[in-house]
């Protein structure tokens, strides 16, 4: 039963990862929800413990013993107030897992750029990772396709395809690969796999008669392309959600317990960053772009316009997938962010070392610079994937005019946009823990290039998904955590779209902050760094042919936030290219300079 | 004009023309061997042929067929012979995809190269089932008839994708606009200037002239015929290039001061 939010003073949140459950404890402190006290425990889904709620009640005694309250009853539960003067307890207990892989999908659709597209963004905005997407036109044979879907281990499998009132043919062809190769679920012997159909409504029958022969639990919802102008991704993934707790969590050790302490049913851990982060927007009017960055993987997600997009980019890491980072990316491009002489020898070993030796962290300012430098090609590489599948619906009618005659562009679009964007979130050990924040916002700004006024910040210690969850029951105490607590601001960067050409001025500024104002002209290829405290006016005059958002030339005059950094002038223009060998190197130690990034 | 005994082999006021033509020559030629020894000019994306693809999907995804219109005109005509390049794209793609592609034709010579073409696609494909010769037909040489029977073939069926591909009249946007009217993705390509700006403001996406011409080249990928089309660049260009050229010599001669008459001596009867 949905309680009251009026009667939720206090709320304990855990966060079940792969290695650490973390929790946190958010109070109703003068008038506002604060997050007030942080702690975390070694997860115990895993043997020889094997119940998640072990981990859960030592990270939850940990924030009891931080805040004093008392939060975890005699029995090991998580303790209940009363009634709101009580002083031990809680209002409220909320959870998001990650632990034991997260959920792990297969989808399937009958147009890889169409339906499997759209079963494919159903699958990760739920917050899972999806193990691979098979298609009538993926290129592969069907007997290669059936020996791949036995290959797989799934947790559970999407299947769309077909406009209602479409193909049911092709449709039912996926059943027919997937039902008799009879791929086993990741937990338990007698699980039933479960099979979300959320294609063409006149295939239904068909699709349950070939499901019908055992060893599946089908559940229809409605279609996530009904037509192909119109995507409709909610029940599938509200499905997903239902499927994640019934199924997938129930299997997993101790869940079932877990599940009945929660008071808010159990998020995917991505899941619940996707969800705060389309709350942010939605409720600020804002584009947002946040990343988290970790060892073995990179999440981006997205929300421009109202859409939300996530990704996950497999391979792409700072520990576990370094290696793959430097292969795909090609040592050069790392080593163009890199200001100092290294030996590429000594560092290909550095690479290996993080690989084998996933927990460590650099010890020396060598070491700190390379790292940062793999990150920015990591955090590069994982946003094209993401701008590559962030795109608007394919299959689409176009509406021309005569004018079009010479610009017909091709549907498909990325939504990314670097102008659009108004603020960029960090998170992941290399953004959140880099020893100054000027580093992290470096970082951001030279991997995702984005253009005109952006907002910088961070989520220090990666709060997003426990307010993700309440942002379902709660949304006014989510949004206040987020803006006081989650969020560490860094500052705002103002970078000038367009060609820079060294030696020519990119734009002319004016900044006024309380006690301290500036102005100047930028150069091409300059960074400067104002510390302007919290605000700042600022007016921008673009070159011409350089864009800040007002439209080429044009000056914008607006107030910008700051924060632990301060307001950043980028005039390296659009799209960023670092040369590379000596000028290179001098080039990013001015920038390395002028951002303050080593002042050591 | 009435030749000799003492006629030359050369016809001296058409020498011109033989230095023009055997001047065009060596450049295809030169960009030929050019292309086969691996200097492939790059061509910019044709937006109209990436579109294949998408539209065949559409059609796949939504049940329903394709259109496939070659224009109303012989295989004498080049726009034909190009739209059938085309046709063998679509046919491929929508042999992989398994989706229906209808072929009316107002020409019996059309239809049978149609066929072929439509026949050999799904055979490159590896599904030689999926050829249905009975898709391909032939309808009427009447302009207006022919169009009428599209329009209503479009009312009917509903093609979720519609090419049109070939040389057209008054009946391109009869078909455009009732293809646009049932949401069709529509992907135009014609040669015929009158027609284009019906196509572009009715179509998805439009071939405009050279680009049709072009698409064999394009959708090929071989070196021969790539190398054929930068040759035709370089000749166009060169032309272009003496139009201005002369443009320029004849303002300048208009607008240059007369030269002043010698004076002629009278002379006296």
């Amino acid at each position: 039963m949905q309680k009251d939010p009026s009667r939720i003073k206090v709320v304990v949140a855990t966060d079940c990862g792969s290695t650490t459950t973390k929790a946190i404890l958010i109070e109703f402190v003068d008038g506002v929800y604060r997050q007030t006290h942080r702690a975390e425990a070694p997860t115990t889904v895993e043997a020889p413990f094997a119940d998640v709620t072990l981990g859960v009640a030592n990270a939850v005694t940990e924030l009891q013993e931080l805040s004093g309250r008392r939060l975890v009853d005699d029995d090991g539960t998580i303790l209940r107030r009363a009634s709101l003067d009580a002083a031990d307890g809680c209002d409220m207990y909320i959870s998001t897992s990650s632990a034991g892989g997260g959920l792990q999908m297969m989808v399937a659709g009958v147009v890889k750029e169409m339906t499997a597209e759209s079963a494919k963004r159903a699958a990760l905005g739920a917050g899972a990772i999806v193990m691979d997407t098979i298609a009538s036109n993926d290129r592969r044979r069907p007997h290669e396709q059936v020996q791949r879907i036995r290959e797989l281990r799934p947790d559970m499998v999407l299947i769309s395809g077909g406009t209602d009132g479409g193909d049911t043919k092709k449709v039912t062809e996926l059943a027919e690969l997937i039902a008799p190769a009879k791929p086993r679920p990741r937990f338990g012997g007698e699980y039933s796999l479960p099979i979300i159909f959320a294609g063409n409504r006149d295939a239904r029958p068909a699709i349950e008669r070939t499901f019908s022969t055992g060893g599946f639990d089908l559940k229809v919802v409605d279609n996530l392309r009904p037509t192909l102008e119109r995507e409709h991704l909610g029940p599938a993934r509200e499905t997903i959600h239902d499927v994640f707790l019934e199924h997938v969590m129930a299997h997993a050790p101790g869940y079932d317990r877990l599940i009945a302490w929660a008071d808010a049913p159990i998020m995917p851990t991505p899941g619940a960053v996707g969800d705060i982060l389309q709350a942010i927007a939605k409720g600020r009017g804002i584009n947002v772009v946040g990343v988290d960055i970790g060892g073995a993987t990179t999440d981006v997600f997205s929300v421009f316009d109202g859409s939300f997009n996530r990704t996950v980019s497999a391979n792409l890491g700072m520990s576990y997938s370094i290696s793959n980072v430097c292969a795909e990316a090609g040592m050069e491009s790392v080593l163009r962010w890199v200001h100092l002489d290294m030996d590429e020898r000594e560092l290909r070993n550095r690479v290996k070392n993080k690989m084998i030796r996933p927990t460590t962290i650099p010890q020396t300012h060598e070491a700190l610079v390379f790292e940062q430098a793999v990150s920015r090609e990591a955090l590069r590489l994982a946003y094209v994937q993401h701008k590559a599948f962030a795109t608007e619906l394919k299959g689409v009618q176009q509406q021309r005019t005569v004018g079009d005659a010479f610009s017909q562009e091709e549907s498909g679009r990325s939504l990314v946009s670097g102008m659009k964007l108004d603020l960029l979130v960090a998170s992941g050990g290399v953004l959140s823990h880099a020893p100054r924040m000027e580093q992290t916002a470096s970082m951001l700004i030279d991997a995702f290039e984005p253009e005109g006024f952006t907002e910088l910040a961070k989520d220090s210690i990666f709060m997003m998904p426990h307010l993700g969850v309440l942002a379902t029951v709660h949304e006014r105490a989510a949004m206040e955590v987020f803006e006081r607590d989650c969020l560490v601001m860094l500052g705002t960067c103002i970078a000038p779209a367009g060609t820079a050409v060294a030696g020519k001025p990119v734009m002319r500024w004016s900044a006024r902050w309380e006690g301290g104002s500036a102005e100047g002209t930028l150069m091409a290829q300059e960074m400067r760094l104002l510390r302007i405290g919290e605000r700042a006016q600022v007016e921008v005059t673009p070159e011409r042919g350089f864009d800040v958002g007002g439209g080429p030339g044009v000056a914008v005059k607006r107030e910008v936030r700051g924060g632990s950094v301060g307001l950043i002038l980028d005039g390296r223009g659009r799209s960023l290219s670092v040369p590379g060998g000596a000028e290179g190197r001098r080039l990013v130690a001015a920038w390395a300079k002028a951002l303050e990034l080593y002042p050591d | 004009m009435v030749l000799g005994a003492d006629a030359g082999f050369m016809n001296p006021e058409k020498m011109l023309l033989c230095v023009v033509l055997a001047a065009t020559c060596a450049c295809i030629l030169a960009s030929m061997v050019a292309a086969r020894a691996g200097r492939v000019p790059k061509i910019r994306r044709i937006t109209g042929l990436e579109a294949v693809e998408e539209a065949v999907g559409r059609a796949t995804e939504m049940g329903r067929p394709i259109l496939f219109v070659p224009g109303i005109q012989d295989m004498d005509n080049p726009m034909t012979v190009a739209g059938i390049t085309v046709l063998s794209r679509v046919a491929g793609t929508a042999a992989r995809y398994d989706a229906t592609l209808d072929v009316p034709v107002s020409r019996s010579l059309v239809m049978q190269a149609a066929r072929e073409s439509v026949q050999a696609a799904a055979l490159q494909t590896g599904q030689p089932d999926w050829y249905d010769p009975e898709r391909i037909r032939y309808i009427t040489d009447e302009q207006f008839g022919y169009a009428a029977y599209a329009a209503g073939a479009m009312a009917r069926d509903k093609p979720a994708a519609c090419f049109y591909m070939g040389c057209f009249f008054a009946e391109s946007l009869i078909l455009a606009e009732n293809g646009n009217a049932i949401g069709a993705i529509q992907i135009a390509g014609t040669a015929e200037t009158a027609q284009l700006p019906f196509f572009v403001a009715s179509c998805d996406y439009t071939l405009i002239g050279e680009e049709f011409f072009a698409a064999s080249a394009y959708l090929s990928g071989a070196p021969d015929q790539l190398g054929t089309l930068r040759g035709q660049d370089i000749v166009k260009a060169l032309i272009a290039l003496v139009l201005v050229f002369g443009v320029v010599m004849a303002t300048t001669d208009a607008f240059s001061p007369e030269p002043a008459s010698e004076p002629t001596a009278e002379v006296a009867p």
